[in-house]
């Protein structure tokens, strides 16, 4: 029974990250169409057509789809990658070719296994955490993850054995190193804040509020450290203003210039499971998980629903928030980008840390 | 099944050690290193030293070896395999095995018996850490600190030398 509590769990959960990258994928095409005043993906499933009374009201219900182009972006956007070439540079080993996007997309799928999705709840006598690993470590494991991350864009850059590609590489390997100071920093703070490094325990050091009205949130005790978060994490995830390491006006593509078919769909999936992963961090740290000022849920699965409900609802909103930042800014330069990393980022990071743990130490 | 488990994980650490030893190119020689890392990690959470596991992975697998796979790269020494004289492989090998025998041995008497089960929890390692052995601690940190300065000066005077 244990076993077949976490498969489930295991299962739901994979698809519940990998739905977030996919629905992530479809609000940027259709949210970028939005932001440059087109009208974006809209044909493929909207001129279907029947006289069949009994399909009328389905195929409505996909020409609707079609229309909002989720159709183009979930379907046949994969299909188009499973037919087209896999193409191999010559004098690169096809196996770490192939290797390289799965390492790109795995630990992020693997670092989904301690986020908690909604309250514990109990069925039929069995308590369970809607979270794959309760492990020690916690959130030191997401932070693993995304160090491992690294390799996958890195041997990508390798693989493509030209000088674009590599720079792509080691562009993001020396991004990532660097903006994961600032990133591990800020969340030492929020450790030191919420004395655990327990996702779970997170969410409930921030219930209730601050001096009755304030929600007891990690953005209104650690602005700072969200700021920091939210930027080092957007860096993390390569895009832009960050998005040096596929910069098509210097490099081509960056790392995945020689990817086609679906293995450069996997880089995207990562790409997009990883703005899923920083949404649903951000909302659990610094916005209270499932908590709501003021309410109080059943501890039934009912109340679990509940609460993950409001969760995915703030993981969405940071997702389209990220998406919207991407269209809006512009890149930076190179040298722009490590200043930030290391000039600023850093150095309030570890600011905002003596500050906390004095302030700590003094309550 | 999770003794199962551990075996394969166990054998791929050792079959990657090998492959470290044995790959021809230095770069699959490298991730050769980064899988047996991570498998040695594994292996930490099997004891349920979870915080031993994930320091393993962030400090070893995720930072130091980023960094040896970027000089490799950078050199682009991939394609140069790497010079195989016989007799110097075999010397070589067995000082590696005569040295680790040395270190080996008394640390191997040092902890007689079996060991013993601690908890590897993230507070019981940083009492541990910053209470009992916070003076050899803030020295290692010292030591890492000249070592960062030490590199930064060798590589100045390169550069002076340069121009």
């Amino acid at each position: 029974m244990e076993w077949l509590i976490l498969i489930i769990k295991v299962v739901v959960i994979f698809h519940v990250a990998q739905g977030l990258g996919a629905l992530c994928v479809w609000v940027e095409r259709k949210g970028s169409a939005l932001i440059q005043d087109r009208i974006g993906a809209n044909r493929a499933g909207a001129f279907f057509h029947t006289d069949s009374l009994v399909l009328k009201p389905v195929l409505g219900g996909v020409k609707i789809l079609g229309v909002l182009g989720v159709i183009n972006t979930l379907v046949c956007d994969a299909v188009k990658a499973l037919f087209k070439e896999d193409f191999v540079p010559k004098g690169t080993s096809n196996f770490i070719h192939s290797l390289a996007p799965f390492m790109a997309v795995a630990p992020v799928f693997m670092a989904f296994a301690v986020i908690p999705f909604a309250p514990d709840f109990e069925i039929a006598g069995y308590k369970i955490r809607s979270q794959v690993a309760e492990i020690d470590a916690g959130i030191l494991f997401i932070f693993a993850m995304a160090s491992i991350a690294v390799y996958g864009v890195t041997i990508a850059g390798w693989c493509g054995n030209n000088k674009f590609s590599l720079l792509g590489g080691l562009r993001s390997a020396a991004q990532m190193i660097s903006y994961e100071l600032a990133l591990g920093l800020s969340m030492v703070a929020m450790i030191v804040l919420y004395g655990t490094v327990d996702l779970y325990k997170m969410v409930e050091a921030q219930s209730g509020t601050i001096a009755g009205f304030l929600p007891a949130w990690g953005i209104f005790t650690q602005p700072v450290a969200f700021i920091l978060f939210f930027v080092a994490g957007m860096a993390e995830t390569k895009r832009a203003p960050f998005d040096l390491p596929e910069s098509e006006s210097e490099l081509v593509a960056g790392y995945f210039t020689e990817y086609s078919g679906m293995k450069f769909l996997l880089f995207w999936l990562g790409e997009f499971a990883e703005i899923g992963l920083l949404s649903a961090l951000v909302s659990i740290m610094f916005f209270g998980g499932w908590d709501l000022p003021f309410v109080e849920y059943p501890a039934t699965w009912v109340g679990a629903l509940l609460g993950h409900v409001v969760l995915m609802g703030k993981i969405a909103f940071f997702c389209v928030l990220q998406i919207v930042i991407r269209w809006t800014l512009p890149r930076f330069r190179y040298d722009q980008l490590m200043r930030l990393g290391w000039k600023y980022l850093l150095p309030i990071a570890l600011v905002n840390l003596v500050f906390t743990g004095a302030l700590k130490l003094l309550a | 099944m999770e003794g199962l488990l551990w075996y394969l994980v166990a054998g791929l650490a050792l079959g990657s050690a090998l492959g470290v030893v044995l790959m021809h190119k230095p770069l699959y020689s490298a991730f050769c290193l980064v899988l047996n890392l991570f498998c040695v990690a594994v292996m930490f959470g099997f004891l349920d030293a979870h915080f031993l596991a994930v320091s393993q992975v962030i400090v070893y697998a995720g930072a130091i070896m980023v960094l040896v796979v970027f000089v490799i790269m950078l050199l682009s020494l991939e394609g140069k395999e790497r010079s195989s004289s016989k007799f110097i492989t075999v010397l070589a090998a067995a000082g590696v095995v005569g040295l680790l025998a040395m270190i080996l041995g008394p640390i191997k008497a040092a902890f007689p018996g079996k060991a013993s089960a601690i908890t590897g929890g993230v507070e019981a390692i940083g009492m541990e850490l910053y209470s009992k052995y916070l003076f050899s601690f803030e020295i290692a940190s010292v030591l890492i600190m000249v070592a960062i300065v030490g590199a930064v000066v060798l590589a100045r005077r390169i550069k002076s030398n340069a121009n």
